[in-house]
């Protein structure tokens, strides 16, 4: 009796292609993710190179098929504690964290929201915005339901008055539940690159040097600005930008010795974004390589140069000062192609750091007795044979948690279709 | 009195486009997705197959005022259904013929072959097409 | 019409600041409300989350609506979702429309916000219109056989093949030379591992052979396709003999060639010793060399990133050269080639430029580069060549080398130091260009025999570049590998595997169910004339008794029975005259 049935660990864009396929074909699938919605680093973006599709538009759908697949069950707000059991017949324990909100009764009104007296900064804006202690963390998540953030919340109880459904109950415990699966899927994406471990950048310091991922956010329409760009120190409109790339990355001091591979792709996406929202800012990208390889990604570049006039300045640099009263910065560099030493005021930096292992994967792969490799990431049992393997028969690995590869949407997906041929290989066929 | 009012605004022609789904409809898209920027004077209606055109749809359109027509499928040799597109270029011939016969320049009725990549091409088309309609003047049997 | 009257719900979408950016979304919906039929309209921030479903399938129920409108993105990507929303709302999803106002309305019309407006407006009242029209269908449904097609042996391939074998399926693997390989073979080692291509090939081929459920057919080649998804008849081809099978799915996965410069392309084939890249792996691999080079200079990009030259920004340069420079650029004609970046080679280059070093310890090997694009964990692999002295050499790509022979039979490199803007002859033995994977033209014949789009750069086009990587327009036919552009081997396998377990899915679900736009003749109008019959491609009317018959099942939707027809009998199931008709006339009038 083959158990088809599979669990995925992650619910971003890889993990989602995993799973529908997997339900597509008839398995039962568990998405587990440990944050309140599914979505991932996908949902955050404002727009995806090099087409500039709404990147919520293309996974909304997506989302809300998983949501409403017969075969899919959503894990929410859950992570995995432990795995025993071999190929075909794992027992997995998935801790669900409590919401204190009954997900069956709550409809996303968003009153209690409304009504809560608790501000904190929100970690889906990156903590560039904010949000209330019971919230949902952007608009169109998945499950469409609130969650308690409980060690901010001081239980005043006016959203259990204000909620008609009653779907709020502070009293929700931690819960252990098994489950018993043939496979096991990888998906936990990746963090960014503390940027404040480079002191000469004074990310963390100043407010106006702010990571590409924080950028991202300004940007979105469903962001702390509406989509406005401004910088967050006086909420003016920034004339002069610049992006560094290469923050952290292919650096020895930090071991993210490897290419993050998207970097300077997005940072031309975002400097085509930023020049259509504002024309007469000044867009430069500071880099080594623009590492812009692929079908279309060239002709972007040529594009940002043509028609909207990005600079591209060879260079990595210095040091960056902040001016204490007007808060501009003033970067010190040296062109490599003019071979002169330049310095440039700008009103807001951008940092692309080095895209790291998800926080608390490294654990997960202890759980799973995967091994990983010198970066943190999950080791695939054979770069060009089995790519998608984990080091563990029965588990598999795509998206970011396999590392850098090629990094984008795309190369996710394919690697989330690729585990689905190999959950079926490996549990229907004989593999 | 109507005459004046036409010549104080600047004529602004509306143009219908039949866009088949698999190829120019994607082209339309793509220019979309692109962000290249056209005049707003075009609606595009989307069939499986420029094909299906009817000849009846073309020329109720003009009856009913359009100051141009656009038809746009898939490359010759490139139909999604094989040999629709070559129908409607059939078609064609016999189409500006009859609007010879009911007085409306030929040259209102136009027919390209879009692909689906060629969201630039889609743009330059209708920039094009909305700037030599608009040099023609009203479709003549409006102002009949 | 049926017989109810029709009560359209209108749905509007802001779609953040994407549509209500540049169109008053507000005023369009108070237009909305004005239009006949129209019982509600609202608008929504993002139509496609759940609070947009879930407002259409409550107001479906709550305002007995029995026709929806949504006017927001392209139906391209979103009308499956929306359709199952009003399906889970019990109306069938064949009485839902789209008005598409961002693709072809606020994303075309930013810089005229009234303007597009105005059109929004337009497009939601031909919308509404043709709503009007629309009945109720019901869906056919296919059967998909468990057998594959794999067009194309090599790595991709062959992973393709291996990975639907294992997952139960009947594989016919296609290669058109008389061995499996494809491009591996004529490849030395592969990077990062330096790994010999043989070490990747024989267990691979080993494995195909092993397999019961891959027939592979070598020096064979698809001569015709007919048929569609579930049943594709596909026509194979051997010296003279033709074979017909039958198939479910159809997996593209002929790889791309490696562009060989025209003769004289930085004097190629007019010196001796200047070959690409793949020649040199040749070269590497049967180890026949004469005199071992002391000086490789390899240059990148030949006939890749090509485009119109750009105009170089001048004031970056030590005004010392400017002049002379100046005079290059404006000498310089523009090179023949690909607009893309093939990917792939900066890496194949460093790992030859290892190659050369470990076989010839003495030699000097400097690459000549724009920018060095390796990514993803290969940035070590760049240090440690940094570390066996091979030299990177930034020129300027504007200015292209030029390759000169030396009185001794040497040859001579002058190229441009971006860095220091000076002038540098590097005089070398062996002159390597970087050519770029392109599409092959096999691929474009195949690609028009399964009507699968080609993209403007010449590789077979992805159903959609970010969200639908190794399907095609088509359904039923997948694309991996190197055919969807240049990618290296982890990366085609990757693909493949993707492809197989999309392909995979189909077919294990035995069935699949289709669009119900087929054709329904009207008896009493037929007068038996038989042009149906013989216009449809598919084969899918017949005359009998005087009359013409649908086979649904055949019938494929594009509509020129209906439009052919001299008595106007036939009638196109959603896409009837009536329906196009009302959208024409909504689109030039405004009914009162």
């Amino acid at each position: 009796m083959v158990n088809k049935s599979v669990m995925v660990v992650g619910g971003g864009i890889a993990g989602i292609q995993a799973s529908l396929d997997l339900a597509n074909r008839g398995y039962k699938v568990y998405l587990v993710e440990r944050s309140p919605s599914i979505g991932g680093r996908m949902a955050q973006l404002d727009k995806t190179f090099p087409t500039m599709d709404c990147s919520m538009c293309i996974l909304a759908p997506k989302m809300i098929e998983c949501s409403h697949h017969h075969n899919v069950q959503l894990l929410s707000y859950s992570e995995v504690k432990a795995v025993k059991g071999t190929t075909g017949d794992f027992v997995v324990t998935v801790l669900r964290k409590p919401r204190y909100v009954d997900i069956t009764k709550c409809t996303g009104c968003n009153i209690c929201a409304e009504h809560c007296p608790v501000e904190v900064p929100n970690e889906f804006d990156e903590q560039l915005g904010t949000r209330k202690a019971v919230y949902m963390p952007f608009p169109q998540a998945v499950p469409r339901a609130m969650t308690v953030d409980k060690n901010n919340c001081i239980e005043c109880g006016l959203c259990i008055k204000m909620c008609q459904a009653g779907a709020v109950d502070l009293k929700q415990q931690p819960q252990e539940e098994d489950y018993n699966v043939g496979a096991i899927i990888v998906a936990t994406g990746f963090d960014i690159f503390d940027a404040s471990q480079i002191p000469t950048y004074g990310y963390g310091r100043y407010k106006n040097v702010v990571t590409s991922l924080e950028l991202e956010r300004l940007l979105c329409a469903s962001g702390p600005t509406g989509g406005h760009l401004i910088r967050p120190s006086d909420g003016k409109i920034p004339r002069t930008i610049a992006f560094i790339q290469c923050v952290g990355s292919r650096d020895r001091r930090f071991g993210a010795t490897y290419c993050s591979s998207i970097c300077c792709k997005y940072s031309v996406k975002d400097a085509v974004l930023i020049k259509e929202h504002e024309p007469n800012t000044t867009v430069s990208i500071f880099y080594i390589d623009m590492r812009a390889f692929g079908r279309g990604f060239q002709e972007f570049v040529n594009r940002a140069k043509s028609e909207y006039g990005v600079r591209f300045v060879r260079s990595s640099p210095g040091e960056i000062l902040e001016d204490p009263a007007s808060k501009n910065l003033r970067i010190w560099y040296e062109d490599t192609v003019a071979g002169r030493i330049e310095n440039a005021e700008l009103d807001l930096v951008v940092l692309c750091p080095a895209l790291i292992p998800s926080k608390g994967s490294g654990d997960l792969a202890k759980v799973l007795g995967a091994e990983v490799d010198q970066y943190g990431f999950f080791k695939a049992a054979d770069l060009i044979t089995s790519p998608v393997d984990t080091t563990v028969q029965g588990i598999f690995v795509c998206g970011y948690a396999l590392g850098p590869k090629t990094g984008d949407i795309p190369d996710s997906i394919m690697q989330g279709s690729a585990t689905a041929a190999r959950v079926a290989e490996v549990l229907e066929g004989s593999a | 009195m109507e005459q004046a009012k036409l010549e104080q605004k600047e004529f602004e022609p509306v143009i219908l486009a039949f866009c088949c789904n698999w190829c120019s409809y994607a082209g339309a898209d793509l220019a979309g997705t692109s962000r290249f920027e056209y005049p707003t004077n075009v609606r595009i209606i989307r069939v499986m197959c420029s094909g299906r055109i009817d000849p009846t749809f073309i020329l109720s359109a003009f009856r009913w005022g359009a100051d141009g027509v656009l038809i746009t499928g898939c490359h010759p040799g490139d139909c999604h259904y094989v040999q629709g597109n070559y129908m409607m270029e059939r078609r064609f011939a016999f189409l500006k013929e009859a609007m010879n016969q009911l007085g409306i320049e030929p040259e209102r009725l136009r027919l390209e072959w879009i692909s689906a990549g060629e969201g630039e091409k889609f743009a330059a088309l209708i920039r094009d097409t909305t700037q030599r309609i608009k040099q023609m003047g009203p479709n003549p049997l409006k102002t009949a | 019409m049926t017989e109810q009257e029709p009560k359209i719900g209108v749905f509007l979408c802001h779609c953040g600041v994407n549509i209500g950016g540049v169109v008053n979304i507000p005023e369009v919906v108070k237009y909305a409300q004005t239009l006949p039929n129209v019982a509600y309209a609202e608008a929504n921030i993002y139509t496609c989350s759940e609070a947009g479903l879930a407002s259409i399938r409550e107001n479906i129920k709550k305002q007995g609506l029995n026709r929806v409108v949504v006017a927001s993105c392209t139906p391209r990507t979103h009308e499956p979702l929306f359709r199952s929303a009003c399906r889970e709302a019990g109306l069938n999803h064949y009485l839902f429309e789209m008005a598409n106002i961002r693709e072809h309305c606020s994303w075309v019309h930013k810089q005229q916000p009234q303007r597009a407006t105005e059109k929004a407006k337009d497009l939601v009242r031909m919308a509404a219109a043709r709503a009007t029209w629309l009945e109720p269908q019901e869906e056919p449904s296919l059967e998909i056989k468990d057998t594959s097609l794999v067009v194309g042996g090599g790595i991709t391939g062959m992973t393709a093949a291996l990975s639907l074998a294992n997952q139960g399926f009947k594989v016919y693997l296609v290669e058109k030379e008389p061995e499996l390989g494809g491009n591996l073979l004529h490849l030395h080692k592969l990077y990062p591992t330096m790994q010999d291509t043989k070490e990747i090939l024989e267990p691979t081929i080993r494995s195909i052979n092993a397999s019961d459920k891959i027939e592979t057919l070598l020096s064979t080649t698809v001569a015709d396709v007919k048929g569609y998804v579930g049943s594709f008849k596909v026509t194979l081809a051997r010296a003279e003999e033709k074979r017909e099978i039958e198939v479910g799915t159809i997996l593209v996965a002929c790889g791309a060639a490696n562009y060989t410069p025209p003769k004289g392309l930085y004097q190629y084939e007019i010196y001796p010793n200047i070959m690409t890249q793949m020649q040199l792996d040749e070269l590497l691999k049967t180890g026949k060399v004469t005199k071992p080079p002391e000086r490789v200079v390899m240059i990148q990009c030949v006939g890749a990133r090509k485009g119109e030259i750009r105009a170089m920004d001048l004031a970056g340069f030590p005004k010392s050269d400017t002049a002379r420079l100046l005079a290059k650029i404006l000498k310089a004609k523009k090179e023949e080639g690909w607009p893309y970046c093939s990917k792939v080679c900066c890496m194949n280059a460093i790992k030859n430029a290892m190659l050369v070093k470990e076989k010839f310890p003495k030699a000097d090997v400097m690459i000549l580069y724009g920018d060095v694009r390796i990514y993803k964990e290969y940035e070590d692999f760049y240090s440690r060549a940094r570390e066996s002295q091979v030299k990177f050499v930034k020129h300027i790509e504007e200015v292209p080398p030029e390759i000169a022979q030396a009185p001794d039979g040497r040859l001579l490199v002058t190229a441009y130091d971006a860095l220091s803007g000076q002038e540098i002859k590097l005089p070398c033995d062996w002159v390597i260009l970087s050519t770029p994977m392109i599409p092959r033209k096999e691929e474009v014949i195949l690609a028009r025999m399964l009507k699968v789009p080609i993209s403007s750069d010449g590789f077979l086009m992805e159903a959609h570049v970010k969200l639908r990587p190794v399907d095609t327009q088509i359904d039923g036919v997948f694309v991996a590998g190197a055919a969807s552009g240049p990618k290296d081997v982890p990366e085609s396998v990757v693909s493949a595997m993707a492809a197989a377990a999309r392909a995979g899915t189909l077919m294990a679900n035995k069935q699949m169910t289709t669009e119900a736009l087929t054709s329904v003749v009207d008896e009493e109008q037929c007068i038996g004339c038989g042009l149906c019959e013989e216009i449809c491609v598919y084969g899918a009317h017949y005359v009998e008794e005087g009359t013409s018959h649908t086979i649904a099942a055949l019938c494929r939707g594009c509509g020129a029975c209906a439009a052919e027809c001299p008595r106007r009998a036939i009638t196109m199931q959603h896409y009837s005259d009536d329906q196009i008709l009302a959208q024409v006339k909504a689109a030039l009038m405004e009914e009162s």
